[in-house]
């Protein structure tokens, strides 16, 4: 505080005193209204979120009172009693959590090894580029112009209605973004590195695990959450691949409960309250990472 | 353990950037590598660590052709510009490195890692990381990484380049006395002429992927091969003086001087018309007072070393560089008078380069 003033004070006899003033002023509206914006995007983040978690804890009543009840309510566990108990969403979630789990953990290990020999590696006639170039490009359509192919060939192979269909899709959904993102955070990492624990006595794989993986871990970490969120929210395809309840995400299964003759938004807000957790567990365990990892 | 290159030539799509390489050390020689940046030096260092492959020739490392060895098989080691430490390792690990990838006992390991730290001096880093060190510490603890084994063969990529002026020579010094008492053989990149000179028992140079000349650093010095090896050897750098023989008056004749030759000159010169002469500074003396015979100069600069003065000097047309004594003065534009020692001067061919 006492620093500020002095600054202040400084600015002050150097400049004439009228133009002191209105420089503080301003400096503080610019903080101001920093924080204004900076609410609202909370606000904004938030209210749904909020507006979920209450619907998931009001008796149907409740949901419909006019004006809306925001804070006062009796809550009740019903709806996530229905949802996990007599419906099938516990099911569902165990689905997701497994075909998410493993289609980031075959995305990222693929793409790595991939972005690895991407960035060290230069082939004959750019060839090495043109890959990248041509794995990215598989990004640049929307998912839903695959949905048909992948049902026939899905339906070929017999795996409609298998977890094994999500993993495949996710993972070849993620693969190019992994490869990506990871072409990027070897690409700054000193190629001595690898060389000198070559020249140590460590094979390739060897100096790749030992020295360059520790040292991408923030990318790495950030790349997963990505692909996580990526194949935990998936809809479209999971919706096309799989139809009965032994095989249903989370996604489809919440989307289920929209039928014809009514909205079951307390089951809905139940089970999306439930989905957001395992995500948000995630990302805190991974944060001290994430933050290097999505600002290298 | 001898290195050899036979005929060794690298080749990036059209550009030849070591071309028809042939060297050999002798077993614990301390071998230099010198040229500027872009002559071919580093890639062969790193041709002969693996880590480029030759395009054509043969590499052996005592009787083994290592061509197609993969780097971690060749028993090497190695000293990178920038040190390539592992930052995410304490000194110890990355000291411990090369032995634990050859699944060593960790007892063993760790005798091992406090004798070389001790013996560079670094026994109180090892806890740390290398973020937390200076510029000459990480320099002792990739050399410590280097030596912890007996490999066949250390190889140092411009290991100094990184340090300052003091320090440079400083440890110039530890590394001479450490590779003799290692006695292992060592091929030493530098674009450093100093760095060479103190540091190799022989000296190769090379220009634009061909060497020039490979002696000892007398030699090098002493006996050029050429005009490149005698322009990048030495500082300040040697004159050269382009003129004519002239036989039958005993004169060497530049457009801006004459200077007189003898039998053993004309001896060497016979049968050459157009040469370049070479006259090392401090073969060129200076002096305010004239002496017969002496060419007359203007001073165009003067720069006190401590030791000595380096005397830039125009000599009719030409520009030259001499060495004097510290104690001599001379202003800017005020008239000097020079000797070049005849007995001193190197030539070479006008066209070739090469020394005559």
């Amino acid at each position: 505080m006492s620093e500020r003033y002095a600054a202040r004070k400084v600015a002050k006899s150097q400049s004439p005193a009228k133009q002191g003033r209105p420089g503080a002023t301003r400096t503080r509206l610019a903080r101001w209204s920093k924080y204004v914006l900076l609410s609202a995007a909370v606000l904004a983040a938030v209210t749904p979120v909020y507006w979920m978690v209450t619907i998931s804890l009001k008796s149907e009543v409740d949901q419909f009172a006019s004006p809306p009840r925001w804070f006062a309510f009796t809550p009740t566990l019903a709806h996530y009693y229905d949802a996990f108990f007599t419906r099938s969403f516990a099911k569902y979630l165990t689905t997701s959590l497994t075909v998410a789990g493993l289609s980031t953990i075959c995305a990222v290990t693929l793409g790595t090894l991939a972005a690895y020999g991407l960035a060290r590696f230069k082939l004959r006639g750019k060839l090495d580029q043109r890959l990248s170039l041509w794995i990215l490009s598989t990004r640049m359509f929307p998912p839903i112009v695959t949905a048909v192919p992948l049902f026939l060939m899905m339906r070929d192979l017999r795996l409609l209605n298998t977890i094994t269909s999500l993993v495949i899709v996710y993972t070849a959904l993620n693969l190019p973004f992994v490869v990506w993102m990871m072409r990027g955070f070897f690409r700054e990492l000193p190629r001595e590195l690898e060389e000198a624990a070559m020249v140590d006595g460590d094979s390739r794989l060897g100096a790749l695990v030992r020295v360059i993986l520790p040292l991408v871990t923030p990318g790495l970490a950030a790349t997963a959450v990505f692909c996580l969120i990526v194949s935990w929210n998936e809809f479209l395809l999971a919706l096309v691949l799989t139809q009965t309840d032994a095989s249903m995400t989370l996604p489809v299964g919440i989307a289920g409960r929209v039928t014809q003759y009514e909205i079951k938004w307390g089951v809905m807000s139940a089970a999306g309250v439930v989905a957001m957790i395992p995500i948000l567990a995630f990302a805190m365990a991974v944060q001290r990472y994430l933050v290097r990892g999505l600002s290298l | 353990m001898d290195v050899r290159f036979e005929n060794v030539s690298k080749t990036f799509g059209k550009s030849a950037v070591v071309d028809q390489l042939n060297l050999a050390s002798d077993d614990g020689e301390l071998v230099v590598l010198l040229g500027p940046s872009g002559c071919g030096k580093t890639t062969t260092l790193r041709m002969l660590a693996g880590l480029e492959d030759a395009t054509s020739g043969d590499i052996f490392i005592g009787d083994e052709r290592v061509n197609d060895i993969p780097t971690q098989n060749r028993d090497i080691a190695m000293v990178f510009q920038n040190y390539a430490l592992y930052p995410h390792m304490t000194i110890a690990q990355n000291i411990a490195y090369p032995l634990r990838v050859r699944k060593i006992a960790r007892d063993e390991i760790n005798r091992r890692v406090n004798r070389v730290a001790e013996m560079l001096e670094i026994g109180a880093l090892l806890e740390r990381r290398p973020r937390e060190l200076s510029g000459g510490e990480r320099q002792r603890v990739a050399l410590a990484r280097a030596i912890i084994r007996e490999p066949r063969v250390y190889l140092m990529d411009e290991p100094l380049s990184n340090l300052d002026a003091k320090l440079r020579v400083q440890m110039r010094g530890e590394l001479k006395r450490l590779q003799h008492d290692l006695g292992t053989t060592t091929i030493y990149v530098t674009h450093d002429q100093a760095e060479a000179m103190t540091l190799a028992h022989r000296v190769a140079v090379m220009r634009a992927g061909k060497l020039q000349q490979f002696d000892t650093p007398m030699n090098i010095y002493n006996r050029p091969a050429n005009r490149f090896v005698a322009e990048f050897v030495g500082s300040p750098s040697m004159n050269f003086i382009e003129g004519r023989v002239d036989h039958s008056s005993y004169k060497f004749a530049s457009d801006a001087l004459t200077l007189d030759l003898d039998e053993s000159h004309l001896a060497r010169l016979s049968g050459r018309d157009r040469v370049t002469l070479g006259i090392r500074p401090e073969h060129i003396e200076v002096s305010t007072a004239d002496h017969p015979g002496w060419l007359a100069a203007t001073v165009y600069v003067t720069e006190l070393m401590g030791n000595e003065t380096f005397v830039f000097l125009r000599v009719g047309g030409e520009k030259i560089i001499a060495r004097a004594s510290a104690e001599f003065r001379a202003e800017f534009e005020s008239r000097v008078f020079v000797k070049i020692q005849m007995e001193r001067t190197d030539f070479f061919d006008s066209k070739t380069g090469l020394r005559i």
